[in-house]
């Protein structure tokens, strides 16, 4: 005798809806199922893997992205209510094809060790460069204080922040 | 000192720095693969029970469920050491702590088979349980492992020179018990593996099983993966992604890993678990809780005459790297400090908590932080400033101290002059403002064990080098990089050695298919021993190259020099004027004007085939060497590898394996603290670490990597810890195990010693662990310098320095235990107090496991 | 850990939100910030039908001065939109000091005042995930009926632990609490029950959709100290609010409320007593210190042992009474 097998209702299922999410300036359509977390669509419907799951508990901040320019844990959001929203990951933060100041000052300074936390202090530095384009340390420090890292200390990351916001005014002095 | 390197000692990006800054580089639960599934494991409720029966089948039934893995799927016990092999993929017949692996279910989604999981009825018959070492140790029954009587698992029992002869001349005795609590790495990745099977061509059946995972050892892998699976070892490929920190929790086989290799096995399809958070926490192989029982002496003169010390270990409820623990911690008393007397009586034992194993600093740091402060207080007592006690009592190097333990280089009296000096000690110690002060400390590390576990006397590491017609090399090594900067460094290694650019060198790392057999990222060894691997390989491959060129250029090879790219006579001006370090170079020959980058692609072409038809040159491109070399030789291709010297090897004694290195690290830090002290919270404000590196090959990284080791000490100094009732471990995650964020997080300052170890690649030594010791009794000593109270049990929370300091003032007492738990009972009687149910009826959640429905009843209903 | 199954109703308007919640009473929970719910709902602790998400209600944002100069500010108003409001910051300190201490800055911009008023009380043996719940047998708040941290009781001592709500009650703040029957609007220290059970007083179909901050409350000097061990992320061990309003030096009117040590933030009703008409010396911040000890009754519910949590009320309930008496 086949045992019967219970039915996808049984198992709780709730129906997919369809959705569209703005990631990086695009669009997609996706179906969702409505519980989905926008972290578990971008890596796993998108394959957009740059955000990283670090706890299960909202505290970590790997998993950071800008909603609407306002860094957000992509963890604690459920994706259906992102919509109409735009949002950034770390997979667009790169600027024409090369390392936005910040993602190559990381590498110069040593604010990247293992890297599985460095997408998420990308997005939050980007945001708080956006509103302090020149930040005290205590600043960053309490800026940063969301992402935990476990391999750098922090340090190297300041000497890497300043870096980068002297490379931009240089950008931006020669631009001129 | 050689300062004439084009590439070490350079501070140098790591090369796969844009792949984390962009979120490109893949980690392992980035990976998939088609027809990929998930994998979920179920964890007992329960720190020591007996499993009766498991009945998987509804579970099973649940569409979306593969497969239900149990414990008879995969009987053959492993280990990471050879003397303990004692566990099983999922639990054989008892379960040993709260979390241990009892069933994975496999699905088509991660949440299908959250809910499988709770489909599967596991009947236990809870046993007594320990929790508390010393406890545990007195057992006569139901022990944790029936083959480890007293739940030991096991003790050493050391003495060396005389010392209660020492103790006899001693002066001053300091004798106390210091408590280290048990903490974790808690590194940010959590352990994921993906596992899948390639179909067998002649026979259609499973053939051979390619594993990714984030691991910092996958030869071991590989190796148990072999044992469990029974399958040969060449049948199985370990992949190493990048891996988000490991810090010694990824340093041995992880029950996941195998997991999901016997998962893939029964559910025929590719498997991939990723631990959660809280699962990170059960896996654990951290730094046990340490209790030391520390006497030392001292002359007047400030001289340590003797020291004993009683070392207990709450290892957890699996042998892991225990054996091990125990050994450092009593090993590594000896090569900081010239010790003529040390006894030492170490006892690693079980209990029902998850494994504890190697963590940064492994066996040491807890030793050393009571040594540090036991110092500290016989400097005062002997009235002696504290960085001068550490100063009287250096090694003279080269020597082999008490234990055995082989000293070449030695620069831990630069790192004291250094740290004392930076940070004003001379002239501020003592005389800082009230709550305020300054303590020093030191500590020192292995680069890499110089007996491997695998108790063979094969090279701890092989490398091979290839090199490409147009002068692109590929380094392949199965040196683990997690974070520390592994490929970097050998990129480095073989870029210098080779005199090419840097950009140049492709490293291929960790894919035991491709990459030629290394023991691991563990116990600082892979400068050390993958450098002197990668040096060898280079000087290998170099040497074919040079010959070939030296024909060409009509002199002995020996007299050729490698360098920016070009292969020159000795004492010849090459014709290249570098504008900046490897940037853009001009090469003005016969008329012939190139530009370009160095990327090895100018002088190609027509002038590449020009100067081939000239006749001898007085110099050579590296490329056209190259060329030269693969015409000659044909493929070009070097190896290299690397055994730890037979002297430094160690002593004879039992347990002597233990704690030989061919090369120590050193440091010395000096840690400004502030107290509040109606809180008692401690503030760090800055701490200098000077660390004995050896050389410095690459400086940004060595600073990374002495930063990150003091902070890591911090935390375990102030605010990490896991607290544990009945088994139940209360901090399962990163919000309650309060790793330090960036705002309590105190500004340190590196400072690099270069003391060029003899055998080190180019000097060089470990930079990654010798730092975490000293930073906790630095911060120690640095309490008690500024409110005149010394703690002895880590980690210093503000309710302990309270305490501490209200017992010193005699002030209105404060109970640290008053509220706590005061039903708790020592020994565990019957979990989560169910004895206690009287049941809520309806409200009553489906799966308190009092409540448990009668699955033959849910049976007959099908 | 995934999150369970659930429907989510995504609301334009109040209204419409009222009129969900009315239909789906009892088997809904409301999505503020979600920095509180998505954790508990992975950790299984709620498993609703439906998830009501409050994101899209727009007029539950923003922070309103009224010409009477009292303040109202939409419950879904952001945390740090409150700790960077320059006019709350002039007027109502205490209350842009308390938001700013919340968690850590990501989470401040997601986390609502609504959400941290109405956020669930925490222990160590309740916010634990489904599995470790399991190993201890469940717990009196949660699917069991046994207090783990005050064993034989019959209930719930689970902590409030927002940050916001001492200073709002030092302001004798009020909520608008809309339900079936419309909106009606209690004081804030109305809202909470001090049972860690059923926390707060707020029926199935109703939520909070606006805090009132009345003008009366305006311009006095607030401090809010928080015991926490590390510089962020984490929420308050113990928590002081202060507020004084002085006149000739002497205190003309004063309230103090505790928060993390009891299962709800209590306003210490005699602290205002024993401060109003005095000159604040360490004495007399010492005895306040003193009577908010007294009021304060933790258990092991979180890190540090309930003694110094106490003790801990006693320092920086002085330390806020006399910074605030600073001129």
């Amino acid at each position: 005798m086949v045992a019967a097998r219970s039915s996808p209702l049984e198992a709780g299922i709730v129906k997919k809806e369809l959705i569209e999410l703005k990631i990086n300036g695009r669009a997609h359509e996706l179906a969702v199922e409505p519980s989905a977390l926008l972290l578990d669509v971008l890596r796993q419907d998108l394959s957009l893997t740059g955000s990283k799951r670090g706890c299960d508990e909202s505290s970590c901040g790997a998993c950071t992205v800008l909603v609407d320019g306002v860094a957000m844990m992509s963890c604690t959001l459920l994706a259906a209510s992102c919509q109409e929203q735009d949002i950034t990951t770390v997979e667009g933060v790169s600027e024409h094809g090369s390392l936005a100041a910040i993602q190559k000052a990381y590498g110069d300074w040593g604010g990247a060790q293992c890297g599985f936390c460095t997408p998420g202090f990308m997005m939050t530095v980007k945001s708080l460069l956006a509103e302090n384009p020149n930040p005290s340390e205590a600043e960053v420090r309490s800026a940063l204080s969301g992402n935990l890292c476990r391999c750098t200390g922090y340090s190297q990351m300041y000497e890497a922040i300043k870096s980068a916001i002297e490379a931009e005014r240089q950008g931006l002095a020669a631009a001129k | 000192m050689n300062n004439n390197f084009s590439i070490i000692g350079k501070p140098t990006a790591m090369i796969d720095a844009a792949e984390k800054t962009t979120g490109a580089g893949k980690y392992t639960d980035d990976l998939s693969v088609p027809g990929m599934l998930a994998g979920k494991i179920l964890h007992s409720p329960y720190p020591h029970a007996r499993i009766k029966r498991i009945d998987t089948s509804r579970a099973e039934k649940l569409e979306g469920v593969v497969a239900v893995v149990v414990g008879k799927d995969a009987p053959n016990p492993y280990g990471i050491l050879p003397v303990g092999h004692d566990e099983h993929a999922l639990a054989f017949d008892k379960v040993r702590y709260v979390g241990d692996n009892v069933a994975c279910v496999v699905a088509v989604s991660e949440a299908i088979a959250e809910k499988a999981m709770e489909l599967v009825d596991v009947e236990y018959e809870v046993l007594p349980a320990y929790f508390d070492p010393e406890e545990s140790m007195k057992a006569q029954s139901d022990l944790i492992h029936d083959n480890k009587p007293g739940n030991l698992e096991k003790d050493y029992h050391h003495a060396f020179g005389d010392p209660d002869k020492g103790f006899a001349e001693a002066v001053h005795v300091a004798e106390a018990r210091f408590i280290a609590n048990e903490v974790t790495h808690a590194a940010m990745e959590p352990h994921s593996t993906l596992a899948s099977f390639e179909l067998d061509p002649h026979t259609g059946k499973l053939g051979r099983l390619t594993v990714w995972s984030s691991t910092q050892v996958p030869y071991y892998l590989q190796h148990k993966l072999s044992l469990v699976l029974e399958m040969p070892m060449s049948q199985i490929r370990v992949i190493k992604p990048l891996v988000g920190g490991g810090f010694g929790g990824k340093s041995e086989v992880i029950p996941l890993e195998i997991i999901a290799a016997v998962a893939a096995r029964k559910a025929q399809a590719p498997v991939k678990i990723t631990y959660t958070r809280e699962e990170v926490f059960w896996a654990h192989r951290g730094r046990p809780r340490t209790i030391i029982d520390l006497k030392t002496g001292i002359k007047s003169d400030g001289r340590i005459t003797s020291v004993k010390a009683r070392v207990v270990q709450d290892g957890g409820a699996y042998c892991s790297y225990g054996v091990v623990t125990i050994l450092y911690s009593g090993a590594l008393l000896g090569a900081l400090y010239d010790i003529p007397n040390i006894q030492y009586d170490g006892y690693r034992v079980l209990t029902n908590k998850p494994a504890c194993g190697a963590m940064r600093g492994h066996g040491t740091v807890n030793v050393r932080f009571a040594f540090e402060s036991q110092l500290d207080e016989l400097a005062a007592k002997a009235g002696i400033d504290s960085a001068e006690i550490r100063q009287r009592n250096l090694l003279m190097p080269p020597c082999i101290t008490v234990n055995g333990l082989r000293v070449q280089s030695y620069g831990l009296p630069e790192c004291i002059e250094k740290t004392v000096e930076r940070s004003g000690w001379k002239r501020r110690k003592g005389k800082l403002p009230k709550g305020r002060g300054l303590g020093i400390a030191c500590s020192h590390y292995v680069s890499g064990a110089a007996n491997s576990i695998i108790r063979s006397d094969m090279p701890h590491s092989t490398v091979n080098i290839k090199i490409d017609r147009d002068g692109g090399v590929v380094v392949y090594t199965g040196a683990s990089e997690i974070g520390q900067g592994s490929d970097t460094m050998t990129a480095q290694v073989a870029a210098e050695m080779l005199g090419c650019s840097l950009s140049r060198v492709r490293v291929i790392a960790a894919d035991t298919d491709l990459t030629p057999i290394d023991i691991g990222s563990y116990s600082s060894r892979v400068t050390f021993m993958a450098g002197n691997a990668t040096l060898r390989a280079a000087e290998d491959v170099k040497k074919r190259i040079a010959a070939a060129a030296a024909k060409k250029m009509n002199c002995p090879a020996e007299e050729l020099v490698f360098r920016d790219d070009l292969v020159f006579k000795k004492g010849s001006v090459p014709p290249v004027v570098k504008k900046d370090q490897a940037e853009e170079v001009e090469v003005t020959q016969a008329g012939a004007s190139v530009s370009g980058r160095v990327e090895g692609q100018i002088l190609r072409g027509s002038l590449q085939q020009k100067r081939k038809d000239e006749g001898p040159k007085e110099w050579m491109t590296f490329e056209e060497a190259v060329v030269a070399a693969i015409d000659f030789h044909g493929a070009l291709t070097g190896t290299g590898s690397y055994a730890p010297p037979q002297e430094a090897r160690g002593g004879k004694h039992k347990g002597a394996g233990v704690g030989p290195s061919p090369a120590y690290s050193y440091s010395a830090q000096v840690a400004e603290v502030s107290l509040d002290e109606e809180t008692g919270e401690v503030t760090v404000h800055k701490v200098w670490a000077a660390h004995d590196c050896g050389r410095a090959l690459n400086p940004v990284s060595v600073e990374g990597q002495i930063i990150g080791s003091v902070w890591m000490g911090m935390g375990q100094a102030l605010t990490e810890e896991m607290v544990w009732k009945d088994g139940m471990l209360m901090n399962p995650g990163m919000l309650e195990y309060r790793s330090p964020s960036s705002v309590e997080s105190p500004e340190i300052e590196p400072i690099i010693v270069e003391s060029i170890d003899p055998e080190g690649p180019f000097g060089a030594k470990e930079c990654s662990e010798g730092s975490l010791a000293a930073t906790i009794p630095a911060i120690a000593n640095a309490i008690y310098d500024a409110v005149g109270v010394r703690l002895h049990e880590s980690p210093f929370t503000p309710e302990r320095v309270l305490a501490a300091l209200r017992a010193k003032n005699n002030s209105k007492r404060l109970n640290l235990t008053e509220g706590v738990d005061p039903t708790a009972p020592a020994r565990f009687r019957e979990h989560g107090g169910s004895l206690c149910f009287k049941g809520k009826g309806p409200e009553r959640h489906a799966l308190d496991p009092a409540r448990r429905e009668a699955p033959a009843a849910a049976r007959g209903a099908d | 850990m995934s999150l369970p199954q659930f429907k989510l109703l995504r609301p334009r308007a109040t209204d419409e939100a009222v009129s969900f919640l009315a239909k789906h009473a009892g088997n809904v929970r409301i999505l503020a910030g979600g920095t509180d719910l998505i954790p508990s709902m992975r950790q299984k602790l709620f498993e609703p039908e439906s998830v009501l998400d409050l994101r899209g209600i727009t007029e539950l944002r923003g922070i309103r001065p009224l010409a009477s100069g009292a303040v109202e500010i939409g419950a879904l108003t952001t945390l740090s939109a409150i700790e960077r409001s320059a006019y709350l910051r002039q007027h109502f300190p205490v209350l842009t000091e308390g938001a700013a201490t919340v968690a850590s800055p990501v989470l401040r911009n997601m986390g609502t005042i609504g959400g941290n008023i109405c956020l669930d009380t925490r222990c160590l043996w309740y916010n634990q995930s489904l599995t470790w719940r399991k190993g201890c047998g469940f717990c009196i708040k949660k699917d069991g009926n046994l207090c783990h941290v005050a064993p034989g009781g019959s209930k719930c001592w689970a902590a409030f632990s927002g940050d916001t709500p001492p200073a709002l009650l030092c302001l004798n703040a009020e909520v608008e609490i809309a339900g079936p029957n419309g909106a009606r609007r209690i004081a804030l220290r109305e809202f909470y029950t001090g049972d860690g059970e059923n926390y707060r007083k707020l029926e199935a179909n109703e939520l909070v959709t606006r805090v009132f901050l009345p003008e009366a409350s305006a311009d006095y000097r607030g401090i809010y100290r928080k015991l926490r061990v590390r510089g962020s992320i984490d929420y308050p061990l113990a928590g002081v609010a202060v507020v004084v309003k002085r006149l000739n030096g002497h205190v003309a009117d004063a309230r103090l409320a505790i928060t993390a040590v009891n299962p709800a933030p209590l306003l210490v009703q005699r602290a205002g007593e024993m401060l109003i008409g005095k000159i604040i010396d360490e004495a007399l911040a010492d005895a306040v210190g003193d009577l908010a000890a007294r009021t304060a009754k933790p258990l092991t519910t979180s890190a540090l042992t309930p003694e110094y949590r106490r003790e801990m009320i006693r320092v920086f309930t002085k330390r806020a009474v006399l910074a605030a008496a600073r001129p």
